[in-house]
C-alpha cells in the first residue's frame, strides 16, 4: 500500500469551551490535488495551521510522507512549504531579500538560493519591484511572493491557505499552471479556498468540513455521484457543479429568507 | 434613483448627521468609542496576559503618579520660593523646565506607552472636528501631558500661595500654556510619524538623527573644555583656610571671566527666548506682577501680560494649525504605506538585481541568514534606531551633572559606568522583544527546519555586536566628555557588562517568548506596546544593575576596585550559563506558546 503524503487520525483542537476542528481523519495520496473547503469559521484555517506546525493539536495524530509530524520535526519541515493565512512575509525586506533569507533558512546553499530567487522573481512578475520594501507591495503582490516562498526550497507537499485571494486573474492563471506543474512532476498540494471554480478545475479530490467536523471526503466524481443518488427522478441526470455539491452537502440553510429578513437594505 | 437615503442610512433610527462635533452624531461617536474602549479593556482581562498586563499598568501608575506627584511638587516649591522672593527673572527658567519635560519625556517613553491607533476610526462618517478633537483628548491620557499638568497645577498652588492675588492671571497663562505643550507634543509626533511612513524620507531623517546624537556628543566636550580653562582641582578634606579663599577668589574670578565672555551671549539667549512659549508664559506673569507693584505706569505696561498671553495664543493656534495639517491629510485618506515608485529600464533593473543579489552577511546557513535580515530590519525600522539612539542623547544631557570644573579626574569616578548603564537602555526593545518587529513573518520560524534557538541565537549574536559598537562608541564620548577615568574602573565597567549582557540576553529571550508585542516599523507612536514586558524588562535590568552597583558599592568602600572585576566575571561565567540553557529550552519554550506567540505579533498589530 502506498504511504499517504497527508494523513490525520482523530485530529481535534479545541479553544477553551470551543471545539474548532473535531475528530478529523483524512487521507491525501501523494500527487494529489487536495481541496479542503468549508463554510466560514468551519475550520479549514485551524486544520492547515496543525498541518503545518503553527497550531498544537488538543488531540489526534499527524503524519507527514508517512512520519509523525509535529512542530519539533524539523528534517520534515524541509519536505513542506506553506503559504498560511498570514502569509508569513517580513514587510522590512525587499522581495529578493526576502527569498534568500527564506532560501537559507530552509537550507539551500547561497549559489541555488540566489538562482531560484532570480527564477521566481522572473515567473512572479516581480522582478521590477526588486527595490520595493515587501510592506509596500499590494495583495496581490504579496500573495504571489509567500507563494514564491512557499516553493523556493521544492517541497514535496504545498499546504496552501487561500492562495488566490486577491490575486488578479492573469496571476491566478499563472499560478494555478504552476500549481499543475508541480502536480505534475509529482508534489500533493493541500489547498483551502472560498474560489469553488479553481477546486473543481484543479483538485482531484475533496474534503469538506462543517462546524469542525469532516462532512464530506473523496474524488469530486464519488461526491458528486454520492449527492446525485440524494436528488429525486431527473434531477439525477444533471451534472452537478461542485456549489452546487458543497451547498448540498453543508447545506444552505436559510440564507434567502436570512437576506429577506433585512427589508431596510435597497 | 435609488439612494442611500432611501436606503435606510438616514432613514428611521438613524441620528441626525449635522450638529458639528459636538452634534447628536459626534455624540454617539465619542460613547461608542469610549464604549469599545471599555470592551477591549475588559476583554483583555479575559485572558492571564491582560490581567498580567492591568497589574503592570498599575504599577507603572503608580510610579509615573509617584514621580508626577514629586515633579509637581517640586516645581510648586520652586515657583512659591521664586515668588515669594520676588525672584521674577528664574521664572522662564522654571517653565522652560516644564516645557523640557512636556515635550522630551513622550521621546524616553514612546517605545512603551500603548496608544491607541484613531486612524481606525477614518471608515466612519466621522467630522474631522470630531477625528481632530478625539486625537487632543486622547493625548491628553500620555505619561509627558499627565506630567506636565500636575507641574503647572505645582506651578499655579506654589504662586498662589506666595501671593493670592496672582491666581486667575496664573491659572489663565498656565491653562494657554497647557494647550500649547498639548498641541505641540501631538504635532510633533504626527508629523514624526508622517515622514517615518515614507522609505526616502525614513532614511533622511534616520540619518538626521544620527548625525545629530554624534554631533551634540561631539560639541559638548568641546563646550566645556572651552569653559573648564583654568579650573584647579576640588579642596581635600583637609584643605586650610588659605586655600579656601584662594578657592573663593578663583570661583570668583572665573565667574566674572564667565560672565565677561558669555554675558553678552545669555542676553540675547534671554531676549530671545522671551519671545517663545515657555518664555512669554513667564512674561505674562513678570508684567503682571510688575503692573500690581507700579499700578499707575503707563498704558504699555497695563497691556503687557495680555500681549504675552495673546502672543502665547497664537502659539497655541501655531501648533493647532501645524496638527490640523497633518490630520487634515491623514483625514483625507492619504496612503503612506506606498513608497516612491521606481522607473527602471531593463538594463538598469538587471543592474539593481545583481546589487540586491549581493548579501550583507554571505556565511552559509540560517544564522548568517537571521543575522542580515536583523541589519537590514533595524536599519529600516526608525523605532529601533531611535530606540538606540535616544538613551544616547539624555546620556549627553545626564552626563553633564558628572563634570567637574577641573581638567583630572572625575567628581564621581563611577561616572562613566553610570553613563553606561543608561545607554545600554536603549537596547531594552530588542533584548526583551526581540521577536516584536517580525510581524507576520513570525510564521516563518515555526514552519522552516531552522529551529527557534537558532534563530534566537542569531538575534543575541547581532544585539551583542551592535550593544558592544554601541558600548564603545557611548564609552569613547563619555571618556571625551568627562576626561580619563581610572583604569581598574575602566576594566570593572567591562567585567560588568560581560556579566550583564548575557544576563540581559538570557532575561530577554524568555521574556520575547512569553510577553511579546507587536513593534509597528513605521512609526514612533501608535505602538502597541506592553507594560508587562516593558516593567518585566526594567526590573530584570535593575536585579542586574543593582548586583553591580551593590558590587562597585562594596568593592568602593573597601577600597580594593580591583576586586570587582573577579566578582563580575564569576557572575559573568553564571550569566552564560544561565543564557546557553535558556537557549536549549527555546523550542521548548517557544512552541508552547506558539498560537498566543503568533496571535500577538500578527492579529494584535493588524488593527
Amino acid at each position: 500500500m502506498e504511504t499517504a503524503a497527508i494523513q490525520t487520525h482523530g485530529l481535534t483542537r479545541r479553544f477553551g469551551a470551543l471545539t474548532a476542528v473535531d475528530d478529523v481523519t483524512l487521507s491525501v495520496a501523494p500527487g494529489q490535488f487536495f481541496g479542503f473547503l468549508g463554510p466560514n469559521g468551519a475550520g479549514k484555517s485551524t486544520t492547515i495551521k496543525m498541518l503545518t506546525g503553527l497550531l498544537e493539536p488538543s488531540a489526534g495524530t499527524i503524519e507527514i510522507l508517512g512520519q509523525p509530524f509535529s512542530a519539533g520535526a524539523l528534517e520534515l519541515k524541509r519536505q513542506i512549504g506553506v503559504v498560511p493565512e498570514g502569509m508569513a512575509l517580513m514587510g522590512r525586506l525587499t522581495a529578493p531579500e526576502y527569498l534568500r533569507f527564506v532560501g537559507r533558512m530552509y537550507g539551500l546553499d547561497k549559489a541555488t538560493t540566489n538562482q531560484r530567487t532570480d527564477e521566481l522573481l522572473e515567473f512572479m512578475h516581480l522582478a521590477d519591484e526588486s527595490r520595493k520594501l515587501v510592506t509596500d507591495f499590494s495583495h496581490g503582490m504579496q500573495k504571489k511572493l509567500a507563494l514564491a516562498a512557499a516553493v523556493i526550497h521544492g517541497p514535496k507537499v504545498l499546504f496552501l491557505d487561500e492562495p488566490f485571494e486577491g490575486v488578479d486573474a492573469i496571476a491566478a492563471g499563472m499560478l494555478k499552471s504552476m500549481l499543475q506543474g508541480m502536480i505534475n512532476r509529482g508534489a500533493t498540494i493541500f489547498l483551502t479556498t472560498h474560489v469553488l471554480e479553481i477546486v473543481e478545475r484543479l483538485c482531484s479530490h475533496v474534503a469538506i468540513i462543517s462546524q469542525g467536523r469532516l462532512v464530506a471526503n473523496g474524488s469530486l466524481e464519488a461526491l458528486r455521484a454520492g449527492v446525485q443518488s440524494t436528488l429525486p427522478g431527473a434531477e439525477q441526470e444533471q451534472r452537478l457543479t461542485l456549489e452546487e455539491i458543497f451547498l448540498s452537502i453543508v447545506g444552505a440553510g436559510g440564507v434567502q429568507e436570512s437576506a429577506q429578513e433585512l427589508s431596510w437594505l435597497a | 434613483m435609488v439612494g442611500i437615503d432611501g436606503a435606510g442610512i438616514n432613514g428611521a433610527g438613524a441620528i441626525a448627521a449635522d450638529g458639528g462635533m459636538f452634534g447628536a452624531q459626534a455624540r454617539a461617536q465619542y460613547a461608542a468609542l469610549a464604549r469599545l474602549r471599555w470592551e477591549m479593556f475588559s476583554h483583555g482581562l479575559r485572558s492571564r496576559k491582560g490581567a498580567l498586563e492591568l497589574g503592570a499598568r498599575t504599577v507603572s501608575f503608580v510610579f509615573y503618579a509617584i514621580g508626577g506627584l514629586a515633579l509637581g511638587v517640586g516645581a510648586g516649591l520652586a515657583a512659591f520660593a521664586l515668588t515669594a522672593g520676588n525672584q521674577w527673572r528664574f521664572l522662564p527658567i522654571l517653565f522652560w523646565a516644564v516645557f523640557f519635560v512636556w515635550q522630551v519625556v513622550p521621546i524616553m517613553l514612546a517605545s512603551f506607552q500603548e496608544q491607541f491607533d484613531l486612524g481606525i476610526l477614518l471608515r466612519f462618517p466621522v467630522r474631522f472636528g470630531s477625528y481632530y478633537l478625539l486625537y487632543v483628548v486622547f493625548g491628553l491620557l500620555d505619561v509627558s501631558t499627565i506630567l506636565g499638568g500636575l507641574c503647572c497645577a505645582g506651578i499655579l498652588v506654589g504662586i498662589t500661595l506666595a501671593r493670592p492675588a496672582l491666581f486667575a492671571s496664573t491659572a489663565l497663562g498656565l491653562i494657554i500654556f497647557a494647550a500649547f505643550n498639548i498641541l505641540l507634543v501631538r504635532s510633533i509626533f504626527a508629523w514624526i510619524d508622517r515622514w517615518l511612513a515614507q522609505r526616502k524620507t525614513r532614511e533622511i531623517l534616520g540619518a538626521v538623527f544620527m548625525v545629530l546624537i554624534l554631533s551634540l556628543q561631539l560639541l559638548n566636550p568641546a563646550l566645556h573644555k572651552h569653559r573648564n580653562q583654568g579650573n584647579s582641582a576640588p579642596l581635600g578634606r583637609n584643605a586650610t583656610k588659605e586655600q579656601a579663599q584662594q578657592k573663593i577668589q578663583e570661583y570668583q574670578r572665573n565667574k566674572a571671566d564667565f560672565q565677561a565672555r558669555y554675558g553678552p551671549w545669555l542676553g540675547t539667549v534671554n531676549e530671545v527666548q522671551q519671545w517663545l512659549p515657555p518664555g512669554l508664559a513667564a512674561k505674562a506673569l513678570q508684567q503682571r506682577v510688575q503692573r500690581q507693584r507700579d499700578p499707575a505706569s503707563g498704558s504699555a505696561l497695563q497691556s503687557g501680560p495680555l500681549q504675552s498671553l495673546g502672543l502665547l495664543g497664537l502659539y497655541v493656534l501655531g501648533a493647532g494649525g501645524v496638527l490640523a495639517a497633518r490630520l487634515r491629510a491623514e483625514y483625507r485618506g492619504e496612503s503612506l504605506g506606498v513608497a516612491p515608485s521606481r522607473k527602471k529600464v531593463a538594463a538598469s533593473r538587471a543592474k539593481s538585481a545583481r546589487r540586491e543579489g549581493a548579501g550583507l552577511l554571505d556565511g552559509p546557513g540560517p544564522i548568517a541568514a537571521v543575522m542580515e535580515k536583523e541589519l537590514r530590519t533595524l536599519l529600516r525600522t526608525l523605532p529601533l534606531l531611535y530606540a538606540i539612539g535616544a538613551p544616547l542623547l539624555l546620556v549627553l544631557v545626564f552626563s553633564g551633572a558628572f563634570i567637574r570644573n577641573g581638567p583630572q579626574a572625575h567628581i564621581f569616578p563611577l561616572a562613566l559606568p553610570l553613563c553606561i548603564v543608561y545607554a545600554q537602555l536603549g537596547f531594552t526593545r530588542l533584548f526583551y522583544n526581540n521577536l516584536g518587529a517580525e510581524g507576520m513573518g513570525i510564521q516563518l520560524y515555526f514552519l522552516s527546519p531552522t529551529p527557534m534557538r537558532t534563530v534566537l541565537l542569531a538575534k543575541n549574536l547581532f544585539h551583542s555586536v551592535l550593544f558592544g559598537l554601541t558600548i564603545l562608541v557611548a564609552g569613547t564620548l563619555a571618556i571625551l566628555r568627562l576626561g580619563e577615568p581610572d583604569g581598574v574602573v575602566v576594566a570593572a565597567t567591562v567585567a560588568w557588562l560581560l556579566f550583564s549582557l548575557p544576563a540581559n540576553l538570557a532575561a530577554g529571550n524568555i521574556f520575547s517568548l512569553t510577553m511579546p508585542y507587536r513593534v509597528n516599523p513605521g512609526r514612533i507612536t501608535r505602538q502597541g506596546g506592553s507594560q508587562a514586558n516593558a516593567l518585566g524588562a526594567l526590573l530584570a535590568q535593575l536585579v542586574a544593575m543593582g548586583l553591580g552597583a551593590a558590587v562597585f558599592g562594596l568593592c568602593w568602600y573597601l577600597d580594593k576596585m580591583w576586586l570587582a572585576v573577579p566578582i563580575f566575571l564569576v557572575l559573568a561565567a553564571g550569566a552564560i550559563v544561565v543564557w546557553m540553557r535558556g537557549l536549549s529550552n527555546a523550542d521548548a519554550m517557544a512552541n508552547k506558546r506558539r498560537d498566543s506567540l503568533i496571535a500577538a505579533l500578527i492579529e494584535k498589530g493588524s488593527g
